[in-house]
């Protein structure tokens, strides 16, 4: 009994404020009403919930003009009228498929010379590529006038004359070039009397040549190097 | 209430006499209970504007299935939440280091009282402070307040009854009303 009294206690002590405010509904106002009669913490209570109402609906003493901000608010509408608010849904979207269906639409005969069109662009695809490529060559692909060629490049300092005593102290001479990156094309010098015994082969001459500190870069087997780009000197 | 509901129906077909009609309804109201949470007339009148902001664009989805009042006011009570959330200023406090402050003095009348009771208000967070306010001074019912603030009746029965007892501790003469401010007995003695 005790218990049950308790729990009416604590329940009419959260709705004083409403029994303050004469917002509370017919049964809830009864039950506080006759608990507030027997109870003196309950009707102190009631007493100060009164005061404090009192205090927040006295009158006021700033008088609020609305006009103002008013006219700020439809300037603001005005301004903007076709914004999104944030508390606005926002509107359902459309498939993409659905929405670019809805973009473009090719009347009639248009699908024909679309799908011409469009395969037009197709087979030029590659073509355009090719085009947009830079143009160069290899040595190695270049088309030889001598199978037996070496490709020399020298230091860029030395004379006419120390590149002509070079190779003629290797059995070598110039038969290509300089081409627009100093590079020479160099063959045995036929019947070579530079050493005894029997005329060195290409690769010798390659090992030899490329021995040499004035010597920058040699392509060692012409032949065999055929189809791969040499690095550049 | 069934002219708010005409005006609003009336919004929803662009007609601006009764936006103006309806606005100036609420404005009073409003203004009042959002200065005394924010304090500050600027913060008041831009989350009034939001609120009707919001009123002119959905009026359309307003179907009558709450009271126009309660519907403005959940916007309201929305748009002041994310007001106070950008504002560090309004962070919950330190109940007991403002305690302190609060208690050295009394207040003599009701005008006083209200004064006191602003500044106590602030020290509550920004949930309560609404019950409060839609419940002492605007007189909604505890299902209402609910609505607007978008919590079942229980929760609000809580809001209130935690705001009570902060009240009170922070405000010993509301405790006790008819005791006087000890600064008013020493004078008397003296």
């Amino acid at each position: 009994m005790k218990t049950q009294s308790r729990d009416t206690h604590e329940e009419c002590w959260r709705l004083l404020p409403w029994l303050a405010n004469g917002r509370l509904a017919a049964g809830e106002r009864a039950m506080t009403e006759e608990h507030v009669r027997t109870c003196r913490e309950c009707a102190a209570e009631l007493e100060r919930e009164r005061l404090m109402r009192a205090a927040l609906t006295e009158p006021e003493r700033v008088t609020h003009a609305p006009g103002p901000s008013f006219r700020k608010l439809m300037a603001r509408i005005d301004a903007a009228p076709t914004a999104v608010d944030e508390d606005l849904p926002a509107p359902p979207r459309r498939p993409l498929r659905a929405g670019l269906a809805a973009t473009w639409r090719p009347p009639g005969l248009a699908w024909a010379a679309t799908f011409v069109f469009a395969l037009g662009i197709g087979m030029l695809t590659p073509t355009f590529y090719r085009w947009s490529q830079p143009a160069y060559s290899t040595y190695t692909s270049t088309p030889r006038a001598h199978a037996d060629v070496l490709h020399i490049a020298f230091e860029r300092s030395l004379t006419v004359g120390e590149v002509e005593e070079l190779l003629r102290h290797n059995g070598a001479r110039i038969v290509e070039g300089p081409d627009n990156t100093g590079v020479f094309g160099v063959s045995l010098t036929p019947g070579s009397a530079r050493a005894p015994g029997p005329p060195p082969g290409m690769s010798e001459l390659a090992a030899r040549l490329r021995a040499d500190a004035r010597v920058r870069w040699i392509e060692p087997l012409p032949e065999g190097a055929r189809g791969r780009t040499p690095p550049r000197p | 209430m069934a002219h708010e509901v005409q005006l609003i129906a009336r919004i929803a077909q662009g007609d601006r006499r009764a936006f103006e009609e309806l606005y100036n309804l609420y404005h009073r109201r409003m203004a009042r209970f959002l200065m005394r949470l924010t304090r500050r007339h600027e913060v008041a009148e831009e989350v009034i504007n939001d609120t009707f902001w919001v009123v002119w664009r959905k009026a359309g989805d307003f179907r009558g299935d709450s009271q126009p009042s309660t519907w403005i006011l959940g916007i309201a009570y929305r748009k002041a939440r994310s007001a106070f959330r950008a504002s560090a200023r309004l962070a919950e406090r330190d109940l007991d280091g403002a305690a302190e402050a609060l208690t050295t003095e009394g207040f003599s009348n009701t005008e006083e009282l209200r004064d006191w009771l602003g500044q106590a208000l602030e020290q509550l967070p920004v949930e309560q402070r609404m019950a409060v306010e839609l419940c002492y001074q605007l007189g909604y019912s505890c299902e209402e307040i609910g609505v607007i603030m978008d919590c079942p009746a229980n929760t609000v029965k809580t809001r209130l009854f935690h705001a009570r007892a902060k009240l009170q501790k922070l405000l010993p003469r509301l405790a006790h009303p008819t005791a006087r401010p000890a600064a008013a007995r020493e004078n008397q003695h003296s």
